[in-house]
């Protein structure tokens, strides 16, 4: 692990700019990722994570813009920085007739540090395919094995592109348990992401990009308080009440009626619940039914930008 | 060390593929055979000259095939991404690739080694080392090539369509497929810019011509920096993912090349004289042939087929030609080789001059005749038979016995009167004597000409077995010139 100050800046990003011919892919993007925190970028597909991350990795080079990976110039310094970092491709394609455990192997073999490879099948269930070509392994397989080669270096930062794109919600979770995992080892993890809730489940801070842009930064918890949507409550009412009275309650925002249920929309919640559990005594009714659900992710990035997450 | 891990790996893996495993070591053993088999017939110093040939096709495919669009490949499967995270670089993708090819190659050139000497005998006309400098050069530079065709294409499409151009050419212009002493001048001076031709020419010299490997340094000199080339040019233009495109910009650059081959091949069209040197390797092949016509001559059904002469005066020693000049008569005649002979036969012999009238109403005389030896088993032979083409009049054919044919050759007069006339089917049966003389008028095209023999199917029981025969053909009718070419000679 480098020998850095807890929860000093690991990854620096500064004002990137990246153009493909026209096509603006990164537009003054700046964050900066901590040591031992799980970070994310979230975005629609073409919103710049792709390029970041691959910046990040020195595989591309800004326009313009500053960048340092555990104190290193990712375009100076590859070699060395390639030593310290782990990364999982979007897609991982390693030639059909290779072995799982020669794929470990080879990899190892290319840096001075490595884990090792009988830990490595253990730890990512590859034990019992370790002799199984790259052909013949299932698409989670694949990933695990995927994930497995980023960490070959045991590196202080590992950089993970879609880890768990086109995988069944199973798959999905094992994948995520193997994040988790790193975090408690206090790696650093960098991942990009589309999913609204493996943002929202796996990363300390996410930022939220769009169209290159850095569009909201901060932990789930703060972008979701910061976005004023409110959490949902949906009532059903023993009585019914009208509804500009419902919008008196202390904490209601939004309040209108649908198939004969009230639905709100509070900040803070907890305050309007009690507030609401109150009204109804002192107005002879009661609740007959109550659904809370919470702002996500998809709710800041829809008030950010105006539109909806496309998968 | 990354670069021979990959090459190991590599291998590994072509081992494990049974199409790679074919093309790789099967398919050269396949030309091989057919080279050996069908065109050297299997005689051993004719192998040994299209060994070279052989080996090349095996070293050009393994550049173009197994290096350059194995390049592609991996490129737009997308598994060299991978090794892209892994702080290694694109020399040492090139260089384990590179390597790779080249240990693939070596066991297969000793394959096809042990394949020549164990199934056809090949002499050992080059040292190990010579061999190794060859094929370690070859490899070399024909890497170059697939290398620089995987650099400069952007698609599998556009690679497939570079290495066909460039393959093909080299295939049938440099004296892979169709030795270069064969290839018409033009043809023989475009092939003095081309790789494949060093190669080969300087194979074939050193594996037939046993001659030392220093004197073809320029070719090794000019084979090795087209692989260095190559190499850098790879390096430069390396591209890691699929998408990555090069400007024909690049490209034009690549073409900096062929730079090499332009030099070479302008100064061994100016200063240098190959073909003097690829024509002594090809006599190898001729001699070679004839060696196989002789030993078909030793089969005993052949009389002459002309293939293993290389000579007129080769010629002149088996067959002997008389005209009446011995009696003050004014014929004259002469024989040649002729090339090609009957279907496609390497050589047949032309019988040519001039048939004057002779003094007195006796006619003009000439004859051509050769010893033959009528094999021991004879029985169920039913005569001799030959290939015939020639001008439109009538010749004899006569197969005499020794002593008779001593007296013939020494004879002063020519015959008093004219064979029998020719029948419709281009030859009739002259008498019904043991000592038969057929007459035959032979056409533009190659015809096959029988003299039934009754007696050979038992020469001991009319006391004839003893040798040797005179196979005789001589010229008659009408005064004037004539033009008689024979070829394929034997008992049938």
């Amino acid at each position: 692990m480098a020998l850095l100050e807890e929860n000093s800046v690991l990854v620096s990003v500064q004002n990137l700019h990246k153009h493909y011919g026209d096509l603006a892919a990164l537009r003054d993007l700046s964050f900066d990722i901590l040591q031992g925190e799980v970070f994310g970028l979230l975005g629609p597909n073409g919103a710049g994570k792709t390029t970041t991350i691959e910046i990040i990795e020195g595989l591309r080079q800004p326009d313009s813009g500053s960048v340092r990976v555990c104190g290193l110039d990712p375009a100076q310094e590859t070699m060395t920085l390639k030593e310290r970092i782990g990364a999982q491709l979007q897609s991982t394609v390693l030639p059909d007739k290779m072995r799982v455990d020669e794929a470990l192997h080879l990899f190892a073999g290319f840096y001075r540090r490595s884990a090792s490879v009988q830990m490595l099948l253990e730890r990512f269930g590859l034990e019992e395919k370790r002799h199984t070509f790259f052909e013949k392994l299932s698409g989670g397989q694949k990933q695990r094995l995927a994930l497995a080669l980023a960490l070959v270096n045991d590196p202080e930062l590992v950089l993970l592109d879609e880890p768990t794109v086109g995988l069944d919600p199973q798959l999905r979770r094992d994948i995520y348990a193997l994040i988790e995992r790193f975090r408690e080892e206090g790696r650093t993890v960098l991942l990009t992401t589309h999913y609204i809730e493996e943002a929202e489940r796996l990363c300390d801070r996410v930022a939220i990009m769009d169209r290159g842009q850095l569009v909201a930064l901060g932990t789930p918890r703060e972008l979701i308080a910061r976005s004023g949507q409110g959490t949902r409550l949906e009532v059903r009412l023993a009585k019914p009440v009208g509804i500009d009275r419902l919008k008196l309650i202390e904490g209601v925002i939004d309040c209108h009626e649908a198939e004969g249920a009230y639905l709100l929309r509070a900040q803070p919640a907890a305050v309007t619940i009690a507030t609401l559990i109150r009204f109804l005594e002192s107005n002879d009714n009661s609740l007959l039914d109550l659904h809370i659900a919470r702002p996500s992710l998809e709710d800041v990035f829809v008030e950010m930008t105006g539109r909806r997450m496309e998968h | 060390m990354p670069t021979i891990r990959i090459a190991l790996l590599t291998i590994r893996l072509v081992m494990r593929t049974k199409v790679a495993l074919f093309f790789t070591f099967l398919f050269p053993l396949v030309f091989l055979f057919a080279y050996s088999g069908l065109i050297a017939h299997g005689n051993p110093e004719v192998v040994a000259y299209m060994f070279g040939p052989v080996v090349t096709l095996n070293i050009m495919g393994s550049g173009f095939f197994g290096l350059g669009i194995q390049s592609v490949m991996q490129r737009e499967r997308g598994s060299l991404r991978r090794y892209r995270l892994a702080p290694i670089g694109p020399r040492t993708m090139l260089l384990s690739n590179l390597l790779a090819n080249y240990l693939l190659e070596l066991p297969t050139i000793g394959l096809l080694l042990f394949s020549a000497i164990v199934f056809f005998h090949m002499p050992i006309k080059i040292g190990w080392v010579t061999l190794w400098v060859l094929v370690t050069v070859g490899t070399f530079a024909f890497a170059g090539f697939g290398l620089t065709i995987a650099s400069v294409a952007n698609t599998m499409q556009e690679a497939q369509v570079y290495n066909n151009i460039v393959w093909f050419t080299l295939l049938f212009l440099s004296g892979v497929t169709f030795p270069l002493p064969m290839l018409p001048r033009g043809i023989q001076r475009l092939a003095m810019f081309f790789p494949s031709t060093y190669l080969v020419s300087s194979f074939q010299s050193i594996t037939a011509q046993a001659e030392p490997l220093l004197e073809h340094w320029p070719e090794m000199v000019v084979l090795a920096a087209s692989g260095v080339f190559g190499l850098l040019f790879a390096m430069k233009l390396f591209r890691w993912e699929k998408e990555e495109r090069i400007s024909t910009r690049a490209k034009l650059w690549s073409g900096v090349f062929v730079l090499p081959f332009l030099i070479m091949g302008l100064w061994m069209n100016t200063r240098a004289n190959p073909t003097a040197m690829w024509a002594r390797s090809y006599n190898v092949l001729g001699q070679g042939s004839a060696a196989a016509s002789n030993a078909e001559a030793e089969e005993p059904n052949v009389i002459e087929d002309f293939d293993g002469i290389q000579a007129s005066e080769e010629l002149l020693r088996r067959w002997q030609v008389s005209t009446d000049s011995d009696v003050m008569g004014q014929s004259m005649a002469e024989i040649s080789l002729l090339t090609p002979g009957a279907e496609g036969t390497r050589h047949a012999m032309r019988l040519k001059g001039h048939l004057a009238p002779g003094p007195k109403n006796v006619q003009g005389y000439v004859s051509a005749r050769c010893e033959v030896q009528v094999p021991a088993q004879s029985r169920g032979l039913h005569g001799i038979e030959f290939e015939a083409r020639g001008e439109s009049r009538i010749y004899q054919v006569g197969f005499s016995p020794p002593k008779l044919a001593q007296s013939c050759c020494s004879k002063s007069a020519a015959p008093e009167s004219p064979a029998p006339g020719p029948s419709a089917a281009g030859w009739v049966k002259a008498d019904a004597t043991s000592l038969p003389a057929i007459s035959f008028v032979p056409g533009e095209a190659w015809q096959n000409v029988r003299v039934p023999i009754a007696w050979l199917a038992d020469p001991s029981e009319h006391g004839l077995a003893d040798g040797p025969w005179v196979l005789e053909v001589s010229v008659t009718g009408a005064p004037g010139e004539f033009t008689l070419d024979l070829d394929q000679i034997r008992f049938y």
